[in-house]
């Protein structure tokens, strides 16, 4: 089947967004960009055919009607089951990794007990993988560098004090391996993780092993099927690293244009509060960009101020959100640089100010930023559109729709729960375009 | 015999240093404790860098006549008094370094030059203001990027040979940037020593500022002992044609606590004047 996909290299994450023919959305992907950028662009792309595989299981087995009223249930299963032999599969060359790296750090006499710490490291780390995975079970993260770095961490912590060396030594074995192990696709065990997973669904729930031969064929046909990769269009921050040609690349506020169009046809305005940028975007009713104003090279007001608070405070990026809506009163920031705010958060804290109302404070600091950026733009239109990572969090929201109300009045304020995809999706429906409408194939990179 | 106690409570790292002064008023430095905050509560970290010093000591809590805190030590319990983290570098920079006319403080979030006089006393100062870019945060952020411990940082910007040209970066974005740097195939050495080098040019543009025309200047301050740095503020100062020599000391992180123990004994000193007036 001819497939069109968009990437978007953003600073944080990258995506990507797959679409069939008749534009429907197949499958999304996103993987951390804190390693090389096509890296992360295969992999982004791997996850979002992936997750198209997932979406065609859905679609042919509930049209088969073989697995009725358990679908569900399968599926996740199969996926958890999947995402686990990912992870163990990651482990195991984490921990191969850290010993070789081992080998040229400069530890002296430790490097004996910081091997043995190694071992024991990663021995508590599988046994608490499955537990990762579990039904119902919570993630901070779903990128590998988070899930294996904050067990690591923990782990590591216990372990050193136990074996008597230090943590700084296993933090730099970390340091120096991680990155090596996030730049390695692993496309070639997606197949066999997948027949591996499904095997043990079956397994897990006995119930369905009655229906397997229906249920196994329409699986292993979606497999075999190729989906081809017809067009890419690459957008975001590390376009001009992507392997491809100058005609395959398009900016990130036409793809932030036509993505919010493409998710509400009404919309005028668009705000993107992404990793490293904040963007306000007018568009007309085709989606085309009418004009749009960004933040410079700095953190305030952006994305990345969040991830930076989440590392201050040692939490999640997710769970900031969370937090900061239990806040009872807002506490004002008034550190502009991000690494000051930092270090205003830890001196609030120190002096017996409540975490979830400093961290109300810090989301409106960021909307705040976002509002002036918005006014330099034109100001905001009804349909308002909502997109970026920050989008997701929901302190943020509330401070924009406070902030939106006090100086615009009421509007239609539009939030995709997908809308981190958003220049992805952009990217493929120009994909989409390029093919479709104008006919052309895809280019070698010049 | 009078003993004094300074704490330096930085955003990077806690510093204390216990000093004994005779009758006449000659410091003799006992002891001194530095400890890494990491997240943990400074103020606990103080307690435990004072006890720290008074058992290298051999002193008790009791044999301490004053204790002065300096940086963000205001909110210490035990303190007998703070002291501005301008005048105790001044101060703890010139016991170091005597013949220093200059004090340069990297911290992990400020930078501050500071032009004083032979006695520590301060002539002028500038600081950097509302942003990170370039303090010791910032190049603590890049080495765990680039998987380099600290100590490494600064041998390798010294092997650099045709370091990377780096405008000054959002402490925060940096990452962004050295990931760019990384993914086009460039030595960590260049990076370090190109970061290093925009450092150094805003070192020296604080320095000029100042007023200094010649003389040594001290670095402190937790970056005074990177190697790459100081290297590469000399350079900086050399292209920017500045007779100043820059050179650091081993204790070059403690100058903070030093400053604050000595003037804690000062004020010691006045204090009783003023009690023994106010009896007679």
């Amino acid at each position: 089947m001819r497939c069109f996909i968009g990437i978007d290299l953003g600073s944080t994450t990258t995506k990507a967004v797959v679409i069939d023919e008749q534009q429907n959305v197949l499958g999304r992907g996103i993987t951390n960009s804190r390693s090389n950028y096509d890296t992360a662009a295969a992999i982004a792309k791997q996850e979002a055919l992936v997750n198209g595989r997932f979406h065609l299981f859905r679609e042919k087995l509930s049209t088969t009607g073989a697995l009725n009223g358990s679908l569900d249930a399968f599926l996740v299963q199969l996926e958890r089951d999947f995402r686990l032999g990912q992870y163990l599969e990651q482990l195991v060359d984490l921990e191969a990794t850290c010993r070789r790296n081992l080998q040229s750090a400069k530890f002296g006499d430790a490097t004996r007990g910081v091997e043995e710490a190694l071992a024991e490291v990663f021995r508590r780390l599988a046994v608490d993988a499955p537990a990762l995975f579990a039904p119902g079970a919570k993630r901070k993260s779903d990128f590998f560098r988070d899930i294996a770095g904050s067990q690591y961490l923990a782990t590591g912590e216990t372990v050193a004090r136990e074996a008597g060396i230090r943590y700084d030594f296993l933090l730099n074995v970390f340091d120096r391996s991680i990155i090596e192990v996030e730049n390695r696709v692993y496309a070639d065990s997606i197949r066999r993780h997948l027949l591996a997973a499904l095997e043990r669904a079956f397994v897990a729930l006995p119930e369905t092993a009655s229906r397997r031969a229906a249920v196994e064929a329409p699986i292993k046909g979606i497999l075999d099927t190729d989906m081809v990769e017809t067009y890419i269009v690459g957008t975001g921050y590390g376009r001009a690293r992507l392997p491809f040609s100058k005609e395959h690349i398009r900016s990130e506020i036409l793809c932030h244009g036509l993505g919010a169009h493409m998710m509400y046809p009404g919309t005028a305005t668009v705000l993107d509060i992404g990793g490293q940028d904040t963007k306000a975007i007018q568009v007309d009713p085709q989606g085309i960009v009418e004009s749009f104003q960004m933040n410079d090279r700095c953190a305030a007001g952006c994305g990345r101020y969040l991830g930076y608070i989440a590392d201050e405070m040692n939490m999640g990026l997710h769970e900031l959100g969370p937090m900061a809506m239990k806040s009872t009163k807002t506490i004002r920031i008034n550190s502009t640089c991000t690494v000051f705010a930092g270090a205003e958060l830890r001196d609030r804290l120190a002096l017996g100010d409540k975490r979830e109302d400093i961290m109300a404070g810090l989301h409106r600091a960021i909307i705040l930023r976002a509002m002036s950026i918005l006014a330099r733009s034109g100001g905001i239109r009804d349909e308002f559109t909502f997109t970026g990572g920050v989008a997701k969090n929901e302190a943020a929201v509330k401070a924009l729709r406070e902030l939106v109300r006090e100086n615009y009045g009421e509007m239609t304020l539009n939030i995709n729960p997908d809308s981190i995809y958003t220049g992805a999706l952009g990217g493929a429906t120009f994909a989409w375009r390029a093919v479709m409408e104008e006919g052309k194939s895809a280019e070698a990179r010049a | 015999m009078t003993h004094t106690i300074g704490i330096d409570v930085g955003s990077g790292a806690v510093k204390t240093a216990l000093f004994a002064f005779d009758a006449s008023g000659a410091p003799q430095w006992l002891a001194k404790r530095c400890e890494r905050i990491r997240r943990r509560d400074p103020m606990s970290l103080a307690e435990e860098g004072r006890d720290g010093v008074l058992a290298d000591a051999g002193l008790a809590a009791g044999d301490i006549d004053y204790v002065a805190t300096t940086g963000e030590g205001e909110n210490v319990k035990f303190a007998t008094g703070h002291f501005y983290s301008m005048t105790t570098h001044a101060r703890g920079g010139v016991f170091l370094e005597p013949a220093a006319r200059a004090v340069v403080d990297i911290g992990a979030l400020n930078g501050r030059a500071i032009y004083v006089d032979e006695r520590g006393k301060v002539l002028s100062y500038k600081m950097t203001s509302q942003c990170a870019s370039g303090s010791g945060q910032f190049l603590e952020n890049i080495a765990r990027y680039l998987g380099v411990a600290v100590e490494e940082i600064g041998p390798l910007s010294q092997t650099s040979q045709d370091p990377e040209k780096v405008s000054s970066i959002c402490a925060v974005l940096a990452e962004t940037d050295v990931i760019n740097m990384v993914s086009r195939g460039i030595a960590t050495p260049d990076i370090l020593k190109g970061i290093h080098l925009s450092m150094a040019s805003r070192i020296v543009k604080l320095l000029k500022v100042t007023g200094i025309k010649e003389g040594k200047a001290l670095l402190t301050g937790g970056l005074a002992l990177d190697t790459g740095l100081l290297a590469a503020i000399r350079e900086e100062m050399g292209n920017e044609k500045v007779n100043v020599d820059a050179v650091s000391h081993p204790d070059s992180i403690h100058a903070g606590a030093i400053g604050a123990a000595l003037w804690g004994e000062f004020r010691h000193r006045k204090l009783a004047a003023l009690t023994e007036r106010a009896v007679a």
